[in-house]
């Protein structure tokens, strides 16, 4: 985990922690989430049992436009958009008939796209948000957690929010010692600036 | 005669020729692959007749290999069929035990998961209770295997090696009730097989399955089987022709005292004990012919000498 600042797995059972730690290695870079984590503290008691991982996230803006993906070449009475990535083809299409409708939005093949008879500025259509990966960071990030908690560990609780994550996981009910822990994990992160 | 299990690699062009001289030899093929260019023949032959059949096959680019897991049927039980243990580890132990010749059904627990709710039902202790022997995959927790294995082991009587994160010492001090073989280090992890680290620890995983299975051989040896389950194979193929309708990669599976026929067991196993395999002994005559606990198939199981009082 060299792109992160931060990164511990405590356990009492010292051959445990460590393939632990390498399980959330293998996990969080399978699902290419050590891009935006900034530290992370792993904490198991197999005896208690108990699983939990503090986090805090980089600050990064994901927001896709237009322009990050499509040349637009304004023309008469029409504006031609030249793919470079399909990855957001369809959220932008879906943008572009709300915004405009279906009759002036024409996709003629895969890498192209042309809007008739619309009446904007070809920079306000560059400029235009079509996707937030960002938004689906919380649900990859709690699958990730989930992946690397042993699987017995069914009892869950999640907190996002404020560029930190918590994930509390164990086999039975969770109790309030759980909070106490988290606020001391967060403590050593912290700590760690 | 002496017959040992062996793997044939070879090319498609001229194979019929090693398929007829192991069966010229008295050796039976119990599997036989054809991938694009290539056979695979997984099979039984005279101990004697190795070298010739490695002499025979060298114009045609083949390759005899010593596989001492032909014939066998190992379950390996996966705490359960998540993401967590497939496809690594069960996967790649599963397919590393195929490689040398083994039969290997993965079998998922349902409650395997967990250390208080752990369990096994009695469908799954019969399924595996079916097979020759069952490796089972533990995680890396000592706590969590101390805890567990006395449940999942309640009713499993073939030989088991338990492969689990802490070291083998560690296994064999923590498992209880004792088990035949143990791997240490090997617990749950989450990426592909590929160092030469991780393979020699598939190859301890394989010595000690081999280990365990010699063992068993050598039990079986010392009260012979009835028949070889290899021959009764032969005689269903021979006498019972809806065998050769089913798709599945192996409709009979070989194991090392008995035989898993793919068929079901209401409409024909009466046909199957009725089946004569020489001079008036039928296949009911010295074996077991009972349901299995897998779908609806056929399980047979060979009694051995000193119940029948006859070798075929």
């Amino acid at each position: 985990m060299q792109a992160i600042e931060y990164f511990e797995v405590e356990c009492p059972e010292p051959l445990g922690g460590a393939y632990y730690r390498q399980i959330t290695n293998d996990v969080f870079l399978d699902h290419n989430l050590l891009r935006v984590i900034q530290k992370m503290h792993v904490y198991i008691d197999p005896r208690v049992p108990i699983f939990i991982a503090v986090g805090i996230l980089k600050k990064i803006t994901t927001r896709v436009r237009v322009q990050d993906i499509a040349n637009v070449n304004p023309q008469e009475g029409k504006m031609t958009l030249v793919m470079s990535d399909e990855t957001y083809l369809a959220p932008m299409l879906r943008i572009f008939w709300e915004r405009f409708g279906k009759d002036h939005v024409d996709q003629p093949d895969r890498f192209t796209v042309i809007l008739y008879n619309v009446k904007v500025d070809p920079r306000e259509v560059e400029e235009m948000v079509i996707a937030d990966p960002s938004a689906s960071l919380f649900r990859d990030l709690i699958y990730a957690l989930r992946c690397t908690a042993p699987e017995g560990f069914r009892v869950r609780r999640e907190v996002y929010g404020n560029d930190r994550f918590t994930f509390v996981a164990s086999e039975d009910t969770l109790d309030h010692d759980a909070d106490e822990l988290v606020r001391q994990k967060f403590a050593l992160i912290e700590k760690e600036a | 005669m002496i017959l040992v299990p062996i793997t044939y690699k070879g090319g498609i062009y001229r194979h019929e020729e090693i398929v007829n001289l192991i069966e010229d030899l008295g050796g039976y093929i119990v599997q036989k692959h054809i991938i694009a260019q290539e056979v695979v023949l997984q099979s039984f032959v005279p101990k004697d007749d190795v070298e010739l059949i490695r002499a025979i096959a060298k114009p045609l680019t083949g390759e005899v290999i010593d596989s001492p897991l032909v014939g066998t049927e190992v379950a390996v039980v996966s705490m359960s069929l998540e993401i967590h243990h497939l496809p690594h580890p069960s996967c790649d132990i599963a397919e590393y035990i195929r490689r040398i010749g083994g039969k290997t059904n993965m079998v998922g627990l349902a409650r395997g998961p967990g250390k208080r709710i752990a369990t096994l039902n009695d469908e799954e202790r019969d399924v595996i209770n079916e097979h020759d022997m069952a490796v089972f995959l533990m995680g890396n927790f000592e706590s969590c295997i101390e805890h567990k294995m006395p449940a999942l082991l309640r009713g499993v009587e073939v030989p088991v090696v338990v492969c689990g994160g802490p070291d083998k010492e560690v296994l064999r001090r923590i498992v209880s009730p004792p088990v035949d073989g143990y791997v240490g280090n090997v617990g749950r992890f989450m990426r592909r097989t590929k160092e030469s680290e991780e393979l020699n620890k598939l190859d301890e995983i394989i010595a000690e399955i081999i280990r365990v299975l010699t063992k068993r051989r050598e039990e079986i040896a010392n009260d012979p089987l009835s028949v070889s389950p290899a021959r009764l194979m032969d005689v269903i193929k021979e006498h019972i022709p809806a065998i050769h309708g089913v798709t599945s990669p192996t409709p009979l599976t070989v194991q090392m005292a008995g035989l898993r026929v793919k068929l079901p067991f209401d409409t024909f196993a009466g046909e199957l004990r009725r089946t004569e395999i020489e001079d008036g002994i039928t296949i009911g005559d010295i074996t077991e012919v009972t349901p299995s606990r897998m779908r609806d198939y056929i399980l047979v199981r060979v009694r051995p000498f000193s119940e029948t009082n006859t070798v075929i």
